[in-house]
């Protein structure tokens, strides 16, 4: 592994190309997640967290998307990288799904409707298992017919399979038990109970929390160094949610994969994430250790948003504590996006883009009061000491 | 509900609505006037036009003869076809088979092209692949069948002679069997690869111009649908599983897509069925269409009874087969619940 990082996101700018004009949904965004650690990506609706967590699979549908600059890359053997916005479509494939994993906001809408869950897990076993699925039907991989393969890999038709396992049917068998195993193996591994009845399901014969934990089986199936989780559990009975985050942590801890968990919901990343990235309109406003960011923010947004923490009475996961609202990402001005939501906004703020400097080591804060005034050479005048924001903040 | 038991009981239902029908269709015919006319020849006298009458019970109330008609039915007895010149039962099977070749085969292009054509515009949206596939379909809903039929006539017929007239060359139809009265199939069956040639070349044109208009309905609708189904979060859960585009595309997204095709194929097929009479008539093409048409000239109820029959037989026959395709797609598809 290349200094200790996993993966590392470098300058990244998606724009999508509307009527309305071009739309900056990422904004020069950089940040690394190493092995084994969890990164909470924050911030509002739209602030360009999805976007972000696509690109680092190229899910961003181009056209009307652009990956318009910037490098991924996901660290290999040997001090070797892959940079993934630029690598043949093929290598990506192989590592969407086997190095890193996605699950989404509703399983609902993630799951196919019209394929049981056995032929969807099936599917990640058929695309990087291989040859895994060949050997335990008691079949060489390098002597496995295409027919074999097109099994294996769940890309024969029914009726070819049909056809197949009749005419050397024990082969067949053995492949479709082989298969059912592997799916088997990975439904339990997540603690799903009866996993041979769940295989047989259709999505929308189970509960939306039992969804999840498909889902998570599929993402993990082929372990996985790096797991997205895009908000997974916005969509599910507060109930489940807690139980889901701790599968989700339980896996992390029997696997040792990077997370990047992706939330809007600040009381969640204390409990579980090691360090915390806020995003802010398509741009990180700040980063740093969790519990650092969490008990001194450093930017006027992360500490609106603290702010905006629920206390007892107060509902969950809202931030309309924040007064204004986001500014649209429409061709947006050469500015720090936060200047017309903030308290401390000065006319220096109205005509620089800030940003993200170290404040102390491992902490880095977008913000022109964090900057130097002598490297920005404008006046930053009659803005509060930092001392002051500190305070304000931990009203 | 299991599909089956959906299924035996829309079967049950079948012969009572067959029933309905034929009471409004006799009904409705008789009130147009007599048909005696359609059995008189030109020099009868009065008392020989009676006798014909009281023969086929024409003097008689219309329940009665209505009676009369359905009782034939159940005996295998339509009536006298004036424009066959023969018992309508004996015409009718191979009139219909020569139609069911002619929607069949429409049926396969406008089903396979439609859906392949209507996938690549969904898939390829907004571009170039897209904006033919609109321009076909607007050319394909607004074209009437007849003159369409005629644009190709023109090239195919006139000029190039590449496709004849009629269903088959006369020497070739008599010199195979003809069981089933389809005759590619016959030709199939009788091994016979000159007839198969000869029966196709009869074949192409009408099928590809009775296809065109529900082609263009099928594009329109799997294009959008395709569309719609491309967004749906379930194919970027396939992506970010390694899947190939091939398998994300048809796997994933066109097997969902399909359902609210399945609807429109099984509409699109009544469709089929209007289009044939023209299709027939211009391409002098034996079947139901140009049978009921020189029915209705001539005045001709039992052949027109005859016909009317069967299409709502054929209809009520395909929407069962279009709700049985939308359960095998659809799991979550509930029948009659
Ligand atoms: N396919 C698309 N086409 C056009 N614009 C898009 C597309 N996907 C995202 N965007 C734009 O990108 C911006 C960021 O969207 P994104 O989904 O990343 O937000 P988010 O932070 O994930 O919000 P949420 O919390 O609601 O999930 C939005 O303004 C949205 O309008
Ligand atoms: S740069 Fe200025 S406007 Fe932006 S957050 Fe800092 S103080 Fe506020
Ligand atoms: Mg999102």
């Amino acid at each position: 592994m290349s200094e200790n990082w996993l993966l590392k996101v470098q300058d990244l700018s998606v724009h999508f190309h509307s009527p309305r004009g071009v739309v900056h949904a990422v904004d020069n965004v950089s940040f690394e997640i190493k092995p084994g650690e969890t990164l909470a990506l924050v911030g509002e609706t739209g602030c360009g967290k999805s976007v972000t967590a696509r690109s680092i699979l190229r899910l961003v549908p181009e056209p009307p998307g652009e990956y318009a600059s910037g490098k991924i890359l996901l660290s290999q053997d040997q001090d070797q990288s892959i940079e993934i916005l630029s690598a043949p479509i093929k290598a990506v494939r192989a590592i969407r799904g086997e190095r890193i994993s996605m699950i989404f906001q509703d399983p609902g809408k993630a799951l196919n409707p019209a394929l049981t869950i056995g032929r969807q897990l099936a599917e990640v076993f058929g695309e990087h298992r291989m040859d895994m699925i060949l050997e335990n039907a008691g079949i060489e991989p390098d002597k496995a017919s295409r027919a074999d393969k097109m099994i294996a890999q769940q890309r024969a038709s029914f009726l070819q399979i049909r056809l197949f396992s009749l005419l050397r049917s024990k082969k067949g068998k053995a492949l479709q038990k082989s298969i059912d195993d592997a799916v088997a193996r990975a439904l339990a591994d997540t603690g799903i109970p009866n996993p041979r009845k769940i295989m047989k399901s259709y999505p929308h014969e189970l509960s939306g929390g039992m969804k999840q934990r498909v889902m998570i089986a599929q993402a993990l199936a082929c372990d996985p160094d790096l797991l997205i989780a895009d908000e997974p559990t916005t969509a599910l009975d507060v109930t489940i949610q807690a139980r889901i985050l701790e599968l989700i942590q339980e896996m992390q801890k029997r696997r040792g994969m990077a997370v990047l968990y992706i939330t809007h919901d600040l009381s969640l990343v204390r409990e579980f994430a090691d360090r915390v990235a806020v995003m802010y309109a398509g741009r990180i406003v700040e980063t740093g250790p969790a519990v650092d960011v969490l008990a001194s923010p450093q930017h006027p947004y992360t500490q609106g948003l603290l702010g905006a923490i629920p206390h007892r009475r107060t509902p969950r996961g809202q931030l309309a504590a924040i007064p204004g609202s986001v500014p649209q990402l429409v061709s947006p001005p050469a500015q720090c996006h936060f200047a017309s939501r903030c308290k401390w906004a000065a006319e220096a703020c109205k005509s620089v883009v800030p940003l993200l400097n170290s404040t102390e080591t491992s902490r880095k804060v977008a913000c022109l009061r964090f900057d130097t005034a002598e490297k920005l050479s404008v006046d930053i005048g009659d803005m509060p000491a930092r001392a002051e924001m500190g305070e304000v903040a931990a009203e | 509900m299991q599909v089956r038991d959906y299924l035996l009981r829309r079967l049950a239902l079948l012969p009572f609505i067959m029933l309905g029908v034929s009471v409004i269709v006799f009904t409705l015919t008789r009130f147009t006037g007599s048909p005696v006319g359609i059995y008189a020849t030109p020099n009868m006298t009065a008392e020989e036009i009676s006798a014909l009458e009281a023969r086929y019970l024409l003097d008689q109330p219309i329940p009665l003869q209505y009676a009369a008609w359905i009782g034939g039915l159940f005996r295998g007895d339509l009536g006298w076809s004036g424009v066959s010149v023969a018992p309508v039962t004996d015409v009718i099977g191979l009139k219909f088979a020569a139609t069911f070749e002619l929607a069949l085969a429409a049926g396969f292009i406008a089903v396979f092209a439609g859906i392949a054509l209507g996938t690549l515009a969904g898939v390829r949206r907004n571009r170039l692949p897209d904006h033919g596939a609109r321009l076909f379909s607007i050319f394909g809903a607004s074209t009437p069948t007849f003159w369409f039929g005629l644009l190709l006539l023109v090239p195919f017929y006139l000029w190039l002679d590449w496709f004849p007239l009629g269903r088959s060359t006369p020497e070739i139809f008599s010199s195979i069997a003809h069981p089933t009265g389809m005759y590619t199939l016959d030709a199939v069956l009788a091994l016979n690869a000159g007839a198969f040639l000869d029966a196709v070349r009869h074949l192409v044109l009408p099928a590809v111009v009775l296809a065109f208009g529900a082609m263009a309905i099928i594009v329109r609708m799997m294009r959008s649908s395709m569309v719609e189904a491309m967004s749906e979060e379930y194919v970027d859960a396939a992506r970010a599983k390694g899947l190939p585009n091939k398998v994300v595309i048809r796997r994933h997204a066109r097997r969902n897509a399909l359902l609210p095709t399945t609807t429109v194929i099984g509409l699109s097929f009544g469709f089929l069925l209007q289009g044939a009479v023209a299709v027939e008539l211009i391409f002098r093409w034996p079947g139901l269409g140009q049978w009921v048409t020189s029915a209705v000239l001539s005045g001709d109820q039992a052949t027109i009874m005859a016909y009317v029959l069967i299409t709502a037989l054929i209809f009520m026959t395909v929407n069962l087969a279009v709700d049985i395709a939308y359960a095998y797609l659809d799991r979550r598809v509930v029948l009659g619940g």
